[in-house]
C-alpha cells in the first residue's frame, strides 16, 4: 500500500483514512506493507517508526521532498524557502514533476521484492509509483481516490497533475472513491467507467461512549468551529461571510478557525476587514487532542467546503458531539444524515442554520441522538471488509 | 362463527383526502417582519396541489362519478380535511366542484374530522372540539349533510377519544384494525369502547361544542382491514409481491374468502394516481371494482349504513388505553411523537393556545391552527430517516432537521406577533 502520510505525523484526512484502512485490514488478518514518503528535512517522526508502531507487516520509507497536499506552487515555494543549499536543490530538484518522478522510481525499486497480492494507492502522487510497481509485480492495482485535482483547485486544475491522475486512474484495475459525490465526479470529469468504481465511505474510529451533556445553554459565548486546512477547497471564506451575518444577529457568538494553510494571512486580513477581529480566533494548526477538545466545546461545527470528496472532520465532529452544518458539495453528506446541508455559496442559509442550531436545544439533541447509529454503520473494520471484497473481485476478475 | 357466515359480507370504502400547508424557507432575519402570511410556501403548495389534482383528484373523481352513475348501489365515503378544502378554494375550485358532483349522487358519505388535520385530540380538548365543529359546519355547508361518523387524524384512536366522539354526538368512529388490540379477533365486526367516564370538566367543554343535538347512545367502532386495504394502497404496484399484478376479480375473491359482516377498506385517496401512478393500472382496477363486487355478490355500504345494518347485534369491546394510529408498522404515535424535535415542536405550538385565543385575531388563530397539521410533525420524524423510506418520500424538505429549522422559525415569529398583538401594537396586513 502506497500512503502519503500517517499519524501521528499528518496534516490532513488522508493520513487518518490511511491509518483506519490499515487497522481495519489488519483486523481481517490482511498483511499490509506500507510505503511511506520520508522527508529528511521535516519532522523525524516517520523515520523512527517501526512497522509494529504502525501496525503493518512491513514499512518501506522513501526519501522525498514531497508533502501530501503539495501543489506545483506550494512545493516550489517550500523548497525555495527551506533550501539555502544549492547542492541539495540540485540533488532533489525544485520541480514537483521531477520530485514525483524520483519518488516513483525509488519506490518501485524498493518494492520490487514485496510478495504482494494487490497494490493499493492513495491519491495521485503515489498513483504512478503504484501503477509501475503493480506492473513489475504483475499484480492488480486498486487506486483509492480521497480527493482529485478538481476538488483541490475549485475546478481549475493544474494540467500536468490532472493528466497524472487521469493516466493512473485509467491504468488501475479498480478505483475506490470515498463517496458517490467523488464517483460521479470521476465518471463525469475523468471519463472513468462507473462499473470500475466502488464507493467506499470513510470510516470512524471507535466511538467515545460518553454522552455529550446537553446542559442548559448557560455559556456566555456559544462557539462555532471551523477545522481544516486553510485552502480554497475548504471554503473558509464562506465561513467568514456566514460569521459576519451571524455577528450581525447575535453579538455573543464566537468563531474558531483551526488549521493551517496558505490562505491564513489572507483570511486574517479578511476577518479584520469584516470587523470580526474580536469575534474570531485563528487557532492555527492543532494537535489531535486539541481538535477533540474543540469539537467537544463547539456548539456547532461548520464544513463549508467548495468540493469535498468526503470530509472526515465532519465525522470527527459528530463523534465528539458537535452538531454539523455542512456543504451539500461533500461526500460526508451521504452518510452523516444528522446534519443540516447548505450550498457552500449560500452563506445566508449557512448563517441561518448555524443560528438555528445555537437557538434550538431540541435540534442539537435530536441530531446527536442519531450519531451512534451512524457511527456503528461506519467502522473502519466494516469498511475494510468491503475493501477486501473489492480486492477479491479484482484478483478473481484477473485470474478468471 | 355460523352467524357470521349467514351475513352477506359487505365492503365499506373510505378515502382520506388531505393536503398540508408546507412551510417557506424562513430565515431568522425574517422573524418579526414576515408575519403569518409568509409562513407557507404558496408557490410550492399551489404546484403540489395542481400536480395531485391532475394526477389523482380530477381523474379519480371523474371515474368515481361514472361508477356511481353506472352502479346506483355502489357506495363510498370520503373524509376531506379542512385544510384540503381551504386549498381547493385557493388552488382548485374545479376539484371542489368534482367532489360536490359526487355528493349529488347521494351515494357518497362525508365523514367528520378535525378541520386542520391536527393532533389536537392529544393536546387540547377545547381546541379539538372547536376544530371538529368547524369541520362539521363546513362539510354541511358544502355538501348538504352534517357528518355522523368521525375519523380522527391518521386514525388516532383511544377509549377517551371514542368517548369524546360519543358525547359530541357521533354514531360511529373509525380506527385501525391493529392486531395488538384485536388479539386474534376479526376486524370485520363492529366493536364498542369500554365504558369510560370523562371528568365533568371535560364533559362541560364537550357539551358546549356538541355536533349533534344529542350525544349518541353508543359509538360503534369500524376497524380498518389493513391487509386488504394495503394490498391496494401499498402493494398494488409492487412487482416482487406474489399478488402482482392485482386484478379486481382476484381482489374481490379475497374479500369473499374473508368472512365477516364488513370489510372496511380505508386508504388515502391519493392512492389512485399519485401513490400508485396511472401507468400501474390502478384506475382500471378501480373501474372494474364495482362490477366485480356485484358479480360476486358483495354489496357496498357507507360507514353510517354499516352502523345501521349492524343494528342491535352484540358488540365486542375494543380496549384502547393508549392512543394508537394507522401509521407505519408500529401503529403507534411515534411517527409524530417519537423524538425531541417533535416533542419540542408540539409543546411549542400548543403552549401558544391561550395567547392566540386571547388575541382575538382570527388570522393569527387560523395560522396557528394550520401549524397544527400533523404533517408538520411527521416531517420531523427521524426513526427511519437513515434508511430513506416512506417518510422521506412524503417529505417536501431535505431532512427532518431542515423541517425543524423552518417550523421553529415560524413558531418564533408567531410568538413575536402574539406579543405585539398583546401589546396592542400590531396592525395586521389584511
Amino acid at each position: 500500500m502506497f500512503g502519503w502520510e500517517y499519524p501521528p505525523v499528518h496534516c490532513g484526512g488522508l493520513g487518518v483514512a490511511c491509518q483506519g484502512i490499515v487497522r481495519g485490514l489488519k483486523a481481517h488478518g490482511t498483511h499490509v506493507t506500507l510505503v511511506l514518503p520520508h522527508d529528511t528535512a521535516s519532522e523525524d517522526g516517520v523515520s523512527i517508526l517501526t512497522p509494529a508502531d504502525l501496525g503493518v507487516a512491513g514499512l518501506i520509507s522513501v526519501q522525498t521532498r514531497l508533502h501530501p497536499y503539495d501543489s506545483v506552487e506550494t512545493f516550489a515555494a517550500r523548497i525555495a524557502a527551506q533550501e539555502a543549499d544549492p547542492a541539495l536543490q540540485e540533488l532533489y530538484g525544485t520541480d514537483l514533476g521531477d520530485a514525483v518522478e524520483r519518488y516513483t522510481a525509488t519506490a518501485v525499486e524498493l518494492t520490487k521484492n514485496v510478495p504482494a497480492d494487490i497494490v493499493h494507492t492513495h491519491d495521485w502522487m503515489t498513483l504512478g509509483a503504484g501503477a509501475r510497481a503493480a506492473k513489475a509485480l504483475r499484480k492488480p492495482l486498486v487506486a483509492h481516490v480521497h480527493a482529485t485535482e478538481l476538488d483541490r483547485t475549485e475546478f481549475h486544475p493544474n494540467a500536468w497533475i490532472y493528466a497524472q491522475e487521469l493516466k493512473g486512474l485509467q491504468s488501475a484495475d479498480h478505483v475506490l472513491a470515498v463517496s458517490s459525490y467523488t464517483k460521479n465526479l470521476l465518471v463525469r470529469e475523468y471519463g472513468i467507467r462507473a462499473d470500475k468504481i466502488t464507493v467506499l465511505h470513510n470510516g470512524a474510529f471507535a466511538v467515545p461512549t460518553h454522552n455529550r451533556p446537553f446542559e442548559k445553554h448557560g455559556k456566555r459565548h456559544p462557539l462555532v468551529l471551523f477545522l481544516g486546512r486553510l485552502t480554497v477547497q475548504k471554503g473558509v471564506t464562506y465561513f467568514l461571510r456566514a460569521a459576519r451575518k451571524i455577528a450581525d444577529h447575535r453579538s455573543d457568538v464566537r468563531f474558531v478557525v483551526a488549521g493551517d494553510g496558505y490562505l491564513l494571512p489572507q483570511l486574517i486580513a479578511q476577518a479584520c476587514d469584516m470587523g470580526l477581529a474580536d469575534r474570531i480566533i485563528f487557532a492555527g494548526r492543532v494537535t489531535n487532542a486539541e481538535a477533540r477538545q474543540l469539537y467537544r466545546k463547539a456548539d456547532c461545527f461548520v464544513m463549508p467546503s467548495v468540493s469535498e470528496p468526503f470530509g472526515l472532520v465532519a465525522l470527527e465532529a459528530i463523534t465528539h458531539g458537535a452538531p454539523v452544518v455542512m456543504s451539500r458539495q461533500s461526500g460526508a453528506a451521504e452518510v452523516i444524515q444528522n446534519s443540516l446541508l447548505v450550498d457552500f455559496w449560500d452563506t445566508d442559509k449557512m448563517a441561518d442554520c448555524i443560528l438555528t442550531v445555537l437557538r434550538e436545544e431540541p435540534l442539537r439533541r435530536a441530531m446527536h441522538s442519531q450519531t451512534p447509529r451512524i457511527l456503528r454503520n461506519l467502522t473502519w473494520e466494516r469498511q475494510a471488509g468491503k475493501i477486501l471484497a473489492t480486492y477479491r473481485n479484482v484478483i478473481g476478475g484477473r485470474n478468471g | 362463527m355460523s352467524s357470521k357466515r349467514i351475513t352477506t359480507p359487505a365492503v365499506c370504502f373510505y378515502f382520506q383526502v388531505h393536503q398540508p400547508y408546507r412551510l417557506n424557507d424562513l430565515r431568522i432575519t425574517d422573524i418579526g417582519s414576515v408575519g403569518p402570511a409568509g409562513y407557507f410556501d404558496a408557490t410550492k403548495n399551489h404546484a403540489i396541489f395542481r400536480k395531485v389534482a391532475e394526477k389523482c383528484y380530477l381523474p379519480a373523481n371523474a371515474l368515481m362519478l361514472t361508477l356511481l352513475r353506472d352502479h346506483p348501489d355502489f357506495k363510498v365515503a370520503y373524509s376531506l380535511s379542512g385544510v384540503f378544502l381551504d386549498q381547493c378554494r385557493e388552488y382548485g375550485q374545479d376539484v371542489l366542484d368534482s367532489f360536490r358532483a359526487l355528493a349529488k349522487t347521494g351515494q357518497v358519505e362525508f365523514l367528520a374530522e378535525t378541520y386542520y388535520h391536527s393532533l389536537s385530540s392529544l393536546f387540547s380538548l377545547g381546541e379539538f372540539c372547536e376544530q371538529v365543529k368547524r369541520h362539521a359546519d363546513t362539510i354541511e355547508e358544502l355538501f348538504g349533510e352534517r357528518p355522523t361518523v368521525f375519523r380522527n387524524t391518521e386514525l388516532v384512536f383511544s377509549n377517551e377519544i371514542a368517548e369524546i366522539a360519543r358525547l359530541l354526538g357521533f354514531k360511529g368512529i373509525l380506527a385501525e384494525g391493529a392486531d395488538h388490540l384485536l388479539k386474534g379477533r376479526e376486524a370485520t365486526t363492529l366493536y364498542r369502547p369500554p365504558r369510560f367516564a370523562l371528568p365533568s370538566a371535560s364533559k362541560r367543554i364537550i357539551a358546549r361544542h356538541r355536533i349533534h343535538p344529542r350525544s349518541a347512545a353508543t359509538t360503534k367502532i369500524l376497524l380498518k382491514h389493513y391487509r386488504l386495504s394495503d394490498d391496494i394502497a401499498f402493494r398494488f404496484s409492487n412487482r416482487t409481491w406474489p399478488g402482482y399484478p392485482l386484478k379486481s376479480e382476484t381482489f374481490v375473491s379475497w374479500v369473499r374468502e374473508n368472512p365477516g359482516f364488513t370489510t372496511n377498506l380505508f386508504m388515502d385517496y391519493e392512492t389512485f394516481g399519485e401513490h400508485q401512478w396511472a401507468d400501474t393500472g390502478i384506475f382500471q382496477f378501480l373501474a372494474a371494482l364495482p362490477g366485480e363486487l356485484r358479480r360476486q355478490g358483495i354489496p357496498t355500504r357507507t360507514p353510517s349504513e354499516t352502523i345501521v345494518a349492524w343494528a342491535r347485534r352484540p358488540m365486542p369491546v375494543l380496549d384502547a388505553h393508549v392512543p394508537y394510529s394507522w401509521a407505519d408498522t408500529e401503529r403507534d404515535l411515534s411517527a409524530w411523537r417519537g423524538n425531541p424535535l417533535q416533542e419540542a415542536a408540539l409543546r411549542n405550538i400548543y403552549s401558544l393556545e391561550s395567547q392566540v385565543k386571547a388575541s382575538g385575531d382570527l388570522f393569527l388563530l387560523d395560522t396557528w391552527r394550520r401549524l397544527q397539521t400533523s404533517d408538520h410533525f411527521y416531517y420531523l420524524c427521524t426513526k427511519y430517516w437513515n434508511d430513506g423510506d416512506v417518510h422521506r418520500y412524503f417529505s417536501p424538505y431535505e431532512s427532518p432537521y431542515e423541517a425543524y429549522r423552518r417550523y421553529s422559525h415560524a413558531i418564533e415569529d408567531l410568538r413575536l406577533q402574539l406579543e405585539r398583538a398583546a401589546e396592542g401594537k400590531l396592525i395586521m396586513e389584511n
